[in-house]
């Protein structure tokens, strides 16, 4: 168990490419961080650095309070599980479990009696002398899992872990990493660009975009308060509605006439007659009356979920897309008119610019 | 989907056919049956008198030192050839395994050997090891020592081995480069993770990965340095000196063309094919299995 600090961060690689451009972390001892971003981004560059199987170009890396930049993966105490859980072929379950620590120089009875004791938690007891090959994605999985816990390192890296299963499996396996994450109290990074993934995993979230990172802290935090447009529109799904629009006074104008009136936000008043981007959640559109209605949607498809309904559509003399999520019970037929309403507390305004955030 | 296609005409397949079975039966099939026949014979050297002796050939060749001599020379021989020729080969995989920049020229420089015919490359080599007049002869005299493959045994065996790996080397090169780029970085990189160096990596984690491809390659080696290395031998020792270079196929050519004994030649051509079916069925096997790990 340690903590690891990523200072002044930057990865080129050898062909010239800025992989990660400057990539400061701080993680505490047990805690679960997990980075999301699009392909490409860095995540697992990053996640690889940590790991040893790539060289930082500057910066310092600790883990604990050692720096470890120049030492080799296997002397990080870390243990990694891979997208394709690189198992090998060769080898039976409990020999695959036991490798690291037999290279460690572990007796044979110990590392036996360590492979099964893993082996119990993770339920696949009954496949240790199974080859890889005989086994499930699911159980290749779990194998995987074993593998790493089994050296109990001060920190667990996953990359993608999940990604080459089922949607039904990934959720079961999610939450059983969770527990164990848990359970061990070990620090962990996980990548994933899976949000949902993402968000239940995380005690604290990092996105990245091209190389840097756009925001970091509890999931949470980042869905109610993104602190730039590209958070706004990762995190969430259906994503997140923005429009242009401009500020007069204490209202907006969105899309040039659809006029909101703000609640009481004095720092606005700097940015009157200024061009901003306006963003709201579907699910913070609410269905309401006529006399109430900021916008009026004009439904092309509905998608019934059960609980939810998402509602796609466009204002009317607008081609733009605009999504709300309503309750599953009311029904809806394509080409209502809806009157919707933005719930105040939760819309978003960000500079046309710089995309950052400017409203509390 | 379809059905499967059906050719009413009876003759067109066998006439499509035609030109492998002529080729099959006229210069294998037949000859084959000839050498089975000869080898029951004893005939005098200018064909006037033959007698029909069932196995008198074989026992013969069987109770006959000369015969062993050359079956453990042939030995020798084909382990030597394989094993070298797979090790340098492995050796030089594993390294172009790591070549980032300029590998492509590195491949295809490697590959070239391949394309040269074995005695043409048998003649290089005989150049390069000549007493007289070759420069690695030349490089063994000014390290103090006296190069002679045309006296010393051991170093004619050098001489044809070398010069029948060399070719062979490229061979397996290409099919271990292929195994090893087939093998995911991740599983490396797990070992790595897992506390295993560099030689551990290769020798617990790529090299059994690869087992499948060396059996393989071991078999084909096996089998050129058998049956296609005439050319080598009849280019450089001519089976010497004192007969220890003197594979069975070199005997074989020694015993008919040379010595005339046709009868002994054709019983030894039976043995060397009856050889070279229990390999190919070997590889066969080998082929048709799923790749165990
Ligand atoms: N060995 C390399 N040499 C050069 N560029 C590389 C190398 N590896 C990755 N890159 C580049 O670095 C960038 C980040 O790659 P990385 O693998 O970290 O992305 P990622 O966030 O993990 O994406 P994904 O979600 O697709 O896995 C990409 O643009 C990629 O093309
Ligand atoms: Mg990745």
């Amino acid at each position: 168990m340690a903590t690891v600090s990523l200072r002044n961060i930057k990865k080129t690689y050898s062909n010239g490419f800025k992989a990660i451009h400057n990539l400061n972390l701080e993680i505490e001892d047990g805690e679960m961080i997990v980075l999301v971003g699009p392909s490409g981004c860095g995540k697992s560059t990053s996640l690889r650095m940590v790991a040893g199987l790539e060289a930082t170009s500057e910066g310092d890396l600790y883990i604990g309070d050692k720096r470890v930049n120049d030492l080799e993966p296997s002397e990080r105490d870390i243990a990694m599980v891979f997208q394709n859980y690189a198992l090998y072929p060769h080898m039976s379950v409990a020999r695959n479990m036991g490798y690291g620590l037999k290279n460690q120089g572990l007796p044979r009875d110990e590392i036996r009696r360590k492979v099964e004791k893993a082996a119990r938690v993770l339920e696949i007891e009954h496949l240790l002398d199974n080859k890889p090959k005989q086994l499930s994605g699911g159980q290749r999985q779990r194998v995987a899992m074993g593998r790493a816990i089994v050296r109990n390192p001060k920190v667990f890296l996953f990359d993608e872990p999940l990604s080459n299963l089922d949607a039904k499996l990934r959720v079961q396996m999610r939450i059983e990493i969770k527990r164990l994450q848990q359970e061990f109290a070990t620090t962990a990074i996980y990548v994933t660009h899976d949000q949902v993934e993402a968000m239940t995993l995380a005690d604290r979230l990092v996105v990245m975009n091209g190389g840097k990172v756009e925001q970091v802290g509890p999931p949470l935090d980042l869905y109610e308060k993104p602190e730039t447009q590209f958070v706004a529109g990762f995190l969430g799904s259906p994503g997140m509605n923005f429009m242009p629009a401009r500020i007069q006074g204490q209202a907006l104008l969105v899309q040039g006439d659809h006029r909101i009136d703000l609640p009481d936000m004095a720092e606005l008043a700097q940015w009157d007659g200024r061009d901003i981007t306006f963003g709201v959640r579907p699910e913070h559109l609410e269905a309401c009356s006529e006399a109430e209605a900021d916008f009026h949607l004009k439904v092309d498809i509905i998608e019934p979920l059960g609980a939810d309904t998402l509602l796609y559509g466009h204002l009317p003399g607008s081609d733009s897309l605009m999504i709300a999520e309503q309750p599953g019970k009311r029904r809806y037929t394509r080409g209502d008119v809806v009157p919707l309403r933005v719930d105040r507390e939760r819309l978003h305004l960000f500079d046309a610019e710089t995309e950052q955030r400017l409203n509390e | 989907m379809h059905d499967n296609v059906v050719f009413n005409n009876k003759v067109l397949p066998y006439f499509l056919l035609a030109p492998q079975l002529v080729i099959t039966l006229v210069f294998f099939i037949w000859p084959a049956g000839q050498a089975l026949y000869q080898s029951f014979l004893i005939e005098d050297a200018f064909g006037f008198s033959r007698e029909f002796v069932w196995l008198d050939n074989f026992i013969y060749l069987f109770s006959d030192d000369e015969y062993w001599n050359s079956i453990r020379v042939t030995f020798v021989f084909s382990g030597l050839v394989a094993f070298s020729g797979m090790a340098v080969a492995l050796l030089l995989a594993a390294m172009a395994d790591r070549v980032i920049k300029g590998a492509t020229t590195y491949k295809t420089l490697l590959i070239w050997p391949y394309a040269v015919a074995p005695v043409v490359a048998a003649v290089i080599w005989w150049l390069m090891f000549n007493p007289s007049i070759g420069i690695l002869a030349f490089l063994s005299w000014t390290l103090g020592h006296q190069w002679n493959h045309y006296v010393n045994a051991n170093e004619a065996m050098a001489v044809v081995v070398i010069a029948s790996a060399w070719k062979q080397i490229s061979y397996n090169f290409i099919f271990f480069l292929a195994g090893m780029q087939a093998i995911p970085r991740s599983l490396i990189e797990a070992a790595a993770i897992d506390g295993s160096g560099p030689f551990k990596r290769f020798w617990q984690i790529v090299f059994p990965l690869l087992s499948p491809i060396a059996f393989f390659l071991l078999v084909v080696n096996v089998v050129y340095a058998f049956f296609e290395t005439f050319g080598v031998i009849h280019a450089t020792t001519l089976g010497g000196p004192g007969n220890a270079t003197r594979t069975l196929v070199y005997k074989v050519y020694e015993d008919g063309f040379v010595g005339l004994d046709m009868g002994s030649s054709a019983a030894q051509s039976v043995i060397l094919m009856i050889l070279v079916i229990t390999l190919t069925i070997i590889q066969f096997k080998f082929i048709e299995r799923k790749v165990q790990y």
